[in-house]
């Protein structure tokens, strides 16, 4: 009901064309902001097909600009260990998908809905399971906190952008008797891939949500019986990371320095010192990763 | 036989010793940032070979877990991780450009943000802003990444084999 209001709201702010007209569904949703302010608020809860139908544009807009890592091997094995860790926790139905991109630089992303992605250059980097577990489940915190609908919808023209076409397809819905399922995630999807276009990996997360998703992290790899202080490792490795090596080129942000969060994540660290003789998984990890 | 005793022998071997490789390379410069000890295996319970004082210079061989192997002076060692400081990488780029990378949600970079972007981070190499810009989507290349997926059967066979027992660890303090 809400939605449809809302819809309702967007129908009398904008001519009846420009709402059919998908591809400027962004440009749509800025001017929505401005004059229909209430849009945004009253479109705030996404339902978890939501949220998947809106990840899976990002997703494939995603992959339309940096392409998967060919080893397939690699791609099934990084699944396991991040589905195993996600059934660990309260989000463990969600359709989890997890993707090597083949690039050397290092890097990993969440998107809405349960999908990450960690680059070749990460990975290879790494030296056991636990430490890939960390990165995955940091990554999973993200999902599980809902980090990135907050950062899209806390941005007025990415939160009308997805809300509006929510908006406007919900309003479909309503007219059809709340048949088409199909329409709205059509909609988010494509609402998804604008706003990879706009940047929306150019923009990095609030650094209390990295530093959240850290916390949570060491708790999943726990849960899944890993060593916590695999993801310890990780930022130790990323503190040494040298700002010309491979590409990678380091600069400024807005995110926590791998130190300042090692020095935040320090904190967390004694509760978890009882599994901190959990495997690390060493073997298996160097033989799917490094023998190639 | 021979083919047996070669996979169960000499390629673990083979990896132990590319590792050794890969752990010589890394001879990182560190400091401590705390007075700590140096350890003589990477286990809390270890002997202590030597207390380090605070900003002691030593060199990072390799880590596990929570410890990191490193040289000081004569004495090779653990010390905790946590105890370690590492010589600014980020800000030694501070003069480097914005524009042209991507940012990771991963997350590093310095604490400074500069007021004309809100970008940073990890650059991936051969990527720009426009690259998204005029990025198609991909729903192949979508559906091959799902086609890859596990489900929570094959994850927990996957998890049994190499002995992960799941345990009942809860969130720390403000999360749920």
């Amino acid at each position: 009901m809400r939605a449809v209001l809302a819809a309702a709201a967007l129908a009398l702010a904008l001519p009846a064309h420009a709402q059919l007209d998908i591809g400027r569904i962004l440009d749509l949703g800025r001017k929505a902001v401005e004059i229909a302010p209430k849009v945004q608020e009253a479109t705030k809860e996404y339902s978890p097909e939501e949220e998947v139908a809106l990840g899976e544009g990002i997703a494939s807009g995603f992959l339309g600009a940096i392409r998967l890592h060919p080893d397939e091997r690699l791609q099934r094995y990084v699944n396991r260990v991040g589905r195993w860790l996600a059934s660990q926790t309260e989000r463990a139905d969600l359709p989890w998908t997890f993707g090597v991109i083949d690039t050397d630089t290092i890097n990993a992303f969440a998107m809405p809905g349960g999908t990450v992605v960690v680059s070749h250059g990460l990975v290879k980097r790494l030296t056991s399971e636990s430490e890939l577990a960390g990165v995955l489940a940091h990554e999973i915190g993200h999902v599980l906190k809902k980090h990135q609908l907050a950062a899209i919808q806390s941005d007025a023209g990415w939160g009308a952008a997805a809300d509006g076409a929510k908006a406007v397809a919900a309003d479909q819905i309503g007219r059809r008797g709340g048949g088409d399922v199909l329409g709205l995630k059509t909609r988010l999807a494509n609402a998804g891939v604008d706003l990879v276009k706009d940047g929306l990996f150019l923009r990095p997360l609030d650094r209390s949500m990295e530093y959240e998703a850290d916390r949570i992290g060491v708790v999943v790899a726990a849960r899944g019986g890993y060593d916590p202080y695999g993801f310890v490792a990780v930022l130790t490795m990323l503190a040494q990371v040298k700002p010309d090596e491979s590409g990678a080129s380091i600069t400024f942000s807005t995110h926590p320095s791998p130190a300042d969060r090692l020095a935040e994540l320090e904190k967390a660290m004694p509760a978890l010192e009882q599994y901190a003789r959990q495997p690390q998984v060493e073997g298996r990890f160097r033989q799917t990763v490094g023998a190639r | 036989m021979i083919a047996a005793m070669l996979t169960r022998f000499v390629v673990p071997l083979l990896l132990a010793c590319l590792s050794l490789i890969g752990d010589a390379a890394a001879q990182e410069p560190a400091f401590t940032n705390r007075a700590t000890e140096l350890k003589e295996r990477p286990a809390a319970d270890a002997r202590t070979l030597s207390p380090l004082a605070g900003e002691t210079a030593v060199k990072v061989l390799s880590r596990q877990g929570a410890w990191t192997q490193v040289e000081a002076g004569p004495q090779r060692g653990w010390v905790r991780a946590f105890h370690l400081r590492f010589p600014s990488t980020v800000e030694s780029s501070s003069g480097g450009g914005v524009g042209g990378s991507i940012t990771s949600i991963f997350g590093f970079g310095s604490k400074e943000a500069p007021k004309t972007s809100k970008v940073a981070t990890l650059g991936i190499r051969g990527l720009t802003p426009e690259d998204f810009k005029n990025a198609s989507p991909d729903p192949a290349a979508l559906r091959k990444m799902q086609s890859y997926r596990a489900d929570k059967a094959s994850a927990e066979r996957f998890a049994k084999e190499a002995k992960l027992a799941p345990v009942a660890v809860a969130y720390a303090g403000n999360n749920p």
